[in-house]
């Protein structure tokens, strides 16, 4: 039965995915055990390592020890204007790519209170989860929701720190 | 790869470089603005982003912030000119909106800098906008406008400056007013204080013609009744009456509404124009002085 999809992005090759909370948590708390499709077709089930609501960030462990990780880039070296895709599966639609450009910079040196990457590029339904990647491919961001036409990722540096933290509990 | 990644660094350093003349602009509760440094210690911004005549101040991207007064307004075109005693603040490098074509990729930058990517996606030709103002060129273009971007560059890959973004223009579409009409905005702006345009003083209603009409004014195309009258305007000076229908302006047949104050406005403040019309079943010319339209009432 197919539920609401969204996206994920393999962090790590021993089976760490990294998504978005209000993907694999419904309002009532934990959905369980998403099921997870990997673009070889591969099905997993995944179970939650971590899940923080607050930051939109969930972790997923699968049972899998040669996963084609994604490479990982610096979200806090964005300028404004770098291109950026993001890949997910908007509607439904498998592997869709939209393009854009980065809104404005983020990071420590940036004089913005914005904790998220802010993005002109168009994201839909089933991007959530997905990576916005910067133009060499690596990953820069967690998209996570839509404001005022923009497109909003948790910052790869966020989603690390939530890594590590999971590892040394 | 490569190519990709060079694009990308491309795009930025266009941010950057455009950037440096890229202001906030404080001149309207809550949502500020952006404007761009046009010309060393001037200002331009989208005019209807400037709700005060006193008090603005306007803020660099590094942080930096100054008072700024109000020069001038021209609200046909949506703009306005800001002057800043900053003249160590290094001005916009200008580019030249005439070669702007379909396709070309363009930047919009907002107050931050803030950046919107896209093409532009339609040109054409010198049109009047809605509030009456004289645009070189029609420039469209396909990026969103995020608020606050009004009064930004429209940047090309290069980082120049080749017109200014502003929603004031239209309510559907995305258009920016080239540079080229910018600059001579400032320029009339600057040394007159405000952008004359020439005026009838006249409200005209379109009317069909009919066949008795058309043959009193031969080759007449629509009829435009005067429907009201400026009090001592040009028009009135000159004798029209309502109910008069214009036929011709110069001796060329009116086929639009809009025929009159297109053709008007591009006139000189005091020169004559031959207004061609019917009065009483009777054709009649009538010369009349064109006027200057006085300033909006804010």
């Amino acid at each position: 039965m197919e539920r609401a999809i969204g996206s994920g992005i393999i962090w790590r090759a021993d089976g760490l995915i990294v998504t978005c909370a209000h993907v694999v948590a419904g309002r009532g708390g934990a959905r369980g055990a998403p099921m997870l499709r990997l673009a070889d077709g591969r099905v997993l089930r995944g179970t939650m390592l971590a899940c923080d609501r607050r930051v939109d960030l969930a972790l997923l462990g699968v049972e899998a020890h040669d996963l084609p990780a994604a490479p990982i880039g610096d979200s806090d070296r964005l300028r404004a204007g770098e291109l950026v895709l993001a890949v997910g599966h908007p509607f439904g639609l498998i592997g869709a790519v939209v393009t854009g450009v980065v809104h404005a910079a983020s990071g420590p040196e940036s004089r913005t209170d914005s904790p998220w990457i802010r993005a002109d590029l168009r994201l839909a339904p089933g991007h959530s989860g997905g990576p916005m990647a910067d133009a060499r491919g690596r990953v820069v961001g967690v998209n996570t929701m839509i404001a005022g036409g923009l497109a909003l990722a948790v910052p790869s540096r966020i989603v690390e720190a939530l890594v590590e933290r999971c590892r040394t509990r | 790869m490569q190519t990709l990644v060079s694009l990308s660094n491309d795009l930025a350093s266009a941010v950057e470089r455009a950037a440096r003349a890229v202001v906030t602009v404080h001149a309207r509760p809550r949502l500020p603005s952006t404007g761009v440094v046009w010309r060393p210690g001037l200002v331009v911004t989208a005019e209807h982003t400037v709700r005060l005549d006193s008090d603005i101040r306007v803020t660099w991207t590094d942080g930096h912030s100054a008072p700024a007064t109000l020069v001038a307004r021209d609200p046909g075109t949506d703009l306005a000119v800001l002057r800043v005693a900053e003249p160590g603040r290094p001005a916009a490098e200008l580019g030249d909106s005439g070669a702007l074509r379909v396709g070309h990729l363009a930047l919009a930058v907002g107050y931050g800098p803030r950046a919107s990517w896209g093409v532009i996606s339609a040109t054409g030709g010198p049109w009047r906008t809605w509030r009456g103002g004289d645009v070189d060129r029609l420039l469209r273009v396909d990026l969103v406008l995020y608020p606050g971007f009004s009064g930004g560059p429209l940047v090309d890959a290069a980082g120049a400056a080749v017109g200014l973004v502003t929603s004031g223009l239209s309510r559907q579409l995305e258009l920016a007013v080239p540079a080229s009409t910018v600059s001579r905005v400032l320029d009339e702006l600057l040394t007159r204080g405000r952008v004359s345009r020439g005026y009838l003083g006249v409200g005209l209603q379109p009317v069909a013609l009919t066949e008795a009409f058309k043959r009193i004014a031969p080759g007449a195309g629509l009829g435009l009744m005067v429907v009201s009258l400026e009090p001592d305007g040009p028009a009135a000076s000159a004798g029209l009456l309502l109910g008069d229908v214009l036929t011709a302006l110069e001796g060329a047949p009116l086929h639009d509404p809009g025929d009159v104050p297109s053709a008007i406005a591009g006139r000189p403040v005091g020169s004559t124009v031959r207004v061609s019309l019917i009065r009483g079943g009777s054709p009649l010319d009538v010369t009349v002085t064109v006027g200057e339209r006085p300033s909006r009432k804010r």
